[in-house]
């Protein structure tokens, strides 16, 4: 039997969010269904893009923030 | 040998007990994904390190008062924080959704220039800042769900929670969120590149499959 995955079920798949068993049926899903895979990677590749938006603050906040974090400590 | 790395809570503990080191290791872990956060919702990288801040004092106040909730996740909490707070502050600024975002007093931030060659880098952070400029013309409930999903780590069932709409609302705005992305970049061939959506998507397929 052909199982229909809908969009919303494949987010939650490459975000890791679904239960084990769903997981595993979207896997095997995966290995026989050549456009399911195909929307799979997209949003893959998608979600690899904006991973790479992630950007470090300055080093000056961050020094800010941990002495701001000791001091706190000292005068509690 | 790989060292087990205590966790969030384990950290947030050791803090609260009068560790420094354990909330320098905190910072260090978040610091990158709540700066995302608010960047993408300020655009504006000296604001969005004064939220920063403000967000790690609030939470700072929040664990040496006892205050703090250990239900949940610590990544969670402190990017709700700190969405709360850009979201405060870019309703109070009112900024027009047309001003760029300067992005090159970063650019050397966290990349290494060992790694790749500086034009590479240029290239890369040029193509970074298109795609945040496009992030910022979604409708505000698709943007929310995408930055409080990929930089706040948060699950849909948190967002959907934080928010007040059901999980299928919350996954129906993120589905929207990046079929809409995908039609600006491909409306606008000069974004279409390598950097923004690499036309080889296959890898990825073999290795999340493999994952």
């Amino acid at each position: 039997m052909i199982k229909i995955f809908t969009q919303e079920t494949l987010l939650r798949y490459v975000y890791n969010e679904l239960p084990a068993k769903e997981q595993q049926e979207v896997e095997q899903a995966l290995l026989h269904d050549a456009d399911l895979a195909t929307t799979c990677a997209d949003l893959l590749q998608a979600q690899r893009t904006l991973n790479g938006l992630r950007t470090a603050p300055s080093a000056r906040s961050t020094e800010a923030i941990l002495q701001y974090a000791r001091s706190f400590m000292r005068k509690n | 040998m790989e060292t087990m790395q205590p966790s969030d809570s384990a950290l947030i503990s050791f803090y609260i007990a009068g560790q420094e080191s354990a909330f320098a290791q905190l910072l260090e872990r978040h610091k990158a994904r709540v700066f995302t956060t608010i960047q993408l919702i300020v655009r504006n990288p000296d604001v969005a390190e004064d939220l920063l801040q403000d967000t790690f004092i609030k939470a700072i106040h929040t664990m040496q008062s006892g205050r703090y909730n250990e239900e949940g996740k610590f990544s969670s909490w402190i990017c709700r924080i700190a969405h709360n707070l850009a979201i405060d502050c870019f309703r109070r600024e009112k900024r027009s959704p047309l001003v760029s975002l300067d992005t090159t007093s970063h650019t050397f931030n966290s990349l290494s220039l060992a790694d790749e060659g500086a034009e590479a880098v240029l290239t890369r952070e040029e193509s970074h800042a298109r795609l945040r400029d496009l992030i910022q013309q979604l409708p505000a409930a698709q943007k929310e769900v995408l930055v409080m999903r990929h930089y706040g780590d948060m699950s849909f069932q948190e967002i959907a929670d934080a928010t007040g709409v059901s999980i299928n609302t919350a996954l129906g705005r993120m589905r929207y969120a990046l079929i809409n992305l995908r039609k600006k970049i491909a409306a606008q061939p000069v974004f279409y590149d390598q950097n923004l959506y690499p036309r080889d998507a296959a890898p990825v397929r073999v290795q999340r499959i493999a994952g």
